[in-house]
């Protein structure tokens, strides 16, 4: 058992305190939002999420595309952290959301473009690591898993795109969206940059317990004991 | 010269081992029987040696092409007869084979030739699922050799056979290089040359070469 | 070109199997005018109302027989062993999908010329160029997703589950322009706003991708 701290607990360590600064921005330095109040507060961490949830799935995207083009294992191990870290940020995001639409707009949900595609996203993750737990593990897996994340990744802006056109048809609920001041801009630049870094962290951490649990998985069940025969090639 | 030169095949499933570092050479023209109980790993080989599925380890060389990466070539090559023929229930045994025909880009005159050489003449209008386990296993074999493959996986192609399946093998096999998957150690004896015996995944014994008698 | 011939054998392969069979459209089809009758039920639908909820139904009747008619594209297990002997052919993996499809599309077409006379007839959806069409260009994008997933799906578990789960967000975009397409179609609210354009894009956008990742679906 080596003593001190692993890279991984040092990069961990770092991404939490640098988001302990983040939240200082936000609840510190930010003013508190004229119009909505200090509920506008949400609005940094929940668009950070999800950014940070999009790139989260273009990792997946880039991790699956390798894999189909050159059946690299590690791309594909980066794409399964990547979905795992995406799905996470993609419930923060739903839920930080809900969370704001409530006060703001007096209902918990509202199927507006954002939260629409979003919620498609969650799915389209959800449907991902079903997809990687059922098929065979190893190639069959991985490779369902890139095709799904390849339609997925661009599903989700044209969801985006046809509930917005919709919405044209359909006039509803409308962001209130002023130009930012510029503390608020600052808070929000340094909230994205800590939750990105936090993402990047945790696809790190992820990516090195797959590595541990693909070793796992090549160690098989040693063969029955049988009587002695003589073992050897075709000819 | 070598036609499938594998060494150390692997097959895992999950963490079962279906087969553990198989080394299989074939030459051109011969007839290798595959011998074993079920669950050795007869169907597990005989699928990777057709290019059906790939192996979790190990290399494959078949007519000199490295067979992962050229798949596609060497399946215009292979005839393989699987374990579960996969024929259309609801299509005539002529009618499977013309589907086959267009797949496999073949002149459509093949599909009379090779009904007449599986004996399904008669029949041929006949739906598939009209037709009775030996006349499917006959379709089945036929439409393994639709295109004159210079390799034959067959695997337990006997199982169903009917009577003068012996003879309908031999036929079939004559001038192709031949893995055939069986139980039957008399039929082994009678159309192949060499043997390679599977148990738990593993080859056991040394192969005999066998004496071949007609 | 060789890999049309094979999509069109495959293709009329499917389909005199449905024929001499005839499995799948009459279930379809009795399918569908139920779920008609239900939703009459359900919805209470008169005709103040019919502008705003027939649209819903066409879309969601035909959602549920797609997956359905996409999904026994390649559910049995008697499928999976044809699917493996034509892969060991030099036919190409796309066109073999795009021949599966194209059968699976058909069919759906076949039961869609059930359904919309039936919308026209309870409901008054209006058998008009624009609502046909839409329904039509929704059908071919739908069928490429539906049968790629299906495909895959096929293979795995918990596929009645796993099918609608990865193929329905893919269909959000199809049923949203189409259904806007059969609401002014019916004198609802907003304009079309260019729905078959849209649709098109769609097709071609799936059409493009199911064929380059078809191969990695059906071929190990």
């Amino acid at each position: 058992m080596t003593s001190g701290i692993t890279r991984y607990e040092r990069g961990a360590i770092a991404a939490v305190a640098l988001m302990l600064v983040a939240a200082g921005f936000i609840f510190l330095y930010a003013p508190t939002d004229a119009l909505q109040g200090p509920v506008q507060r949400i609005f940094y961490l929940h668009v950070s999420a999800a950014i940070a949830a999009y790139g989260c799935f273009a990792v997946v995207l880039i991790g699956g595309v390798a894999y189909l083009w050159k059946e690299n294992v590690a791309a594909d191990r980066l794409a399964r952290a990547g979905a795992m870290v995406g799905l996470v940020f993609t419930t923060v995001t739903l839920v930080m959301g809900m969370i704001w639409a409530k006060p703001i707009w007096g209902t918990y949900w509202t199927w507006d473009a954002r939260l629409t595609s979003t919620l498609v996203l969650w799915i389209i993750y959800a449907g991902y690591l079903m997809i990687r737990r059922l098929a065979d593990p190893g190639r069959q897996a991985a490779r369902f898993a890139a095709v799904v994340g390849i339609f997925g990744f661009i599903d989700v802006p044209v969801v985006h795109f046809s509930v917005t056109w919709w919405r044209t048809q359909h006039p509803g609920p409308v962001v209130i969206n002023d130009a930012l001041p510029p503390q608020m801009l600052i808070a929000f630049f340094v909230t994205m940059a800590c939750t990105l870094l936090l993402a990047a962290v945790m696809i790190a951490i992820r990516y090195r317990i797959e590595v541990l649990m693909d070793q796992a998985a090549e160690r098989v069940a040693p063969a029955p004991i049988v009587a002695p025969t003589e073992v050897g090639s075709a000819r | 010269m070598s036609v499938i030169v594998a060494a150390s095949l692997t097959q895992r499933f999950g963490s079962d081992l279906g087969l553990d570092a198989v080394d299989v050479d074939v030459d051109a023209g011969e007839h290798l029987a595959v011998l074993g109980d079920n669950g050795a790993g007869k169907t597990t080989l005989l699928r990777i040696l057709a290019t059906a599925a790939r192996p979790t380890s190990g290399s494959l060389e078949i007519f000199g092409l490295n067979a992962t990466i050229e798949r596609r070539r060497l399946r215009a090559v292979i005839g393989f007869v699987a374990h579960a023929p996969g024929l259309y229930p609801a299509l005539s045994a002529r009618e499977n084979l013309e589907f086959y025909c267009t797949l496999q880009g073949v002149d459509r005159t093949r599909v009379a030739e090779v009904l007449e050489m599986v004996g399904l003449a008669e029949l041929a209008g006949r739906p598939a699922d009209k037709l009775s386990r030996g006349a499917q296993q006959r379709l089945a074999i036929g439409r393994a050799v639709l295109h004159d493959p210079k390799l034959l996986v067959l695997d337990e192609p006997d199982a169903s056979l009917d009577s003068g399946g012996a003879d309908l093998l031999a036929r079939v096999m004559k001038g192709r290089t031949v893995v055939i998957a069986t139980h039957d150690h008399a039929l082994a004896n009678r159309l192949c040359q060499r043997t390679l015996m599977l148990r738990h995944g593993r080859v056991v014994g040394i192969p005999t070469r066998l004496r071949v008698v007609h | 070109m060789r890999s049309i011939a094979v999509a069109l054998a495959v293709a009329r392969k499917d389909l005199t199997s449905e024929w001499r069979t005839r499995e799948l459209v009459p279930a379809l089809a009795q399918f569908i005018v139920l779920a008609l009758v239900i939703a009459n039920f359900g919805f209470q639908i008169d005709s103040h109302n019919a502008p705003a909820i027939a649209p819903g139904v066409l879309w969601m009747a035909l959602v549920f027989a797609g997956l359905v008619a996409f999904g026994r594209a390649f559910a049995s297990e008697r499928e999976q062993s044809s699917l493996e002997a034509m892969l060991m052919t030099p036919a190409s993996p796309a066109a073999i999908f795009a021949g599966k499809a194209l059968a699976a599309a058909l069919l759906l077409v076949l039961c869609e010329a059930v359904l919309l006379p039936a919308l026209a007839l309870f409901f008054g959806v209006p058998l008009s160029f624009d609502v046909v069409s839409a329904v039509l260009l929704a059908t071919v994008g739908m069928a490429v997703l539906g049968c790629l997933f299906a495909a895959m799906v096929a293979r795995v578990r918990a596929r009645e589950l796993l099918l609608p789960l990865l193929t329905l967000p893919l269909w959000i975009p199809f049923i949203v322009f189409g259904g806007q397409a059969v609401q002014v179609a019916m004198g609802g609210s907003g304009g079309t706003g260019n729905t078959s354009g849209l649709l098109i894009d769609l097709d071609i956008l799936f059409v493009v991708l199911t064929s380059l990742t078809a191969r990695f679906v059906l071929d190990d």
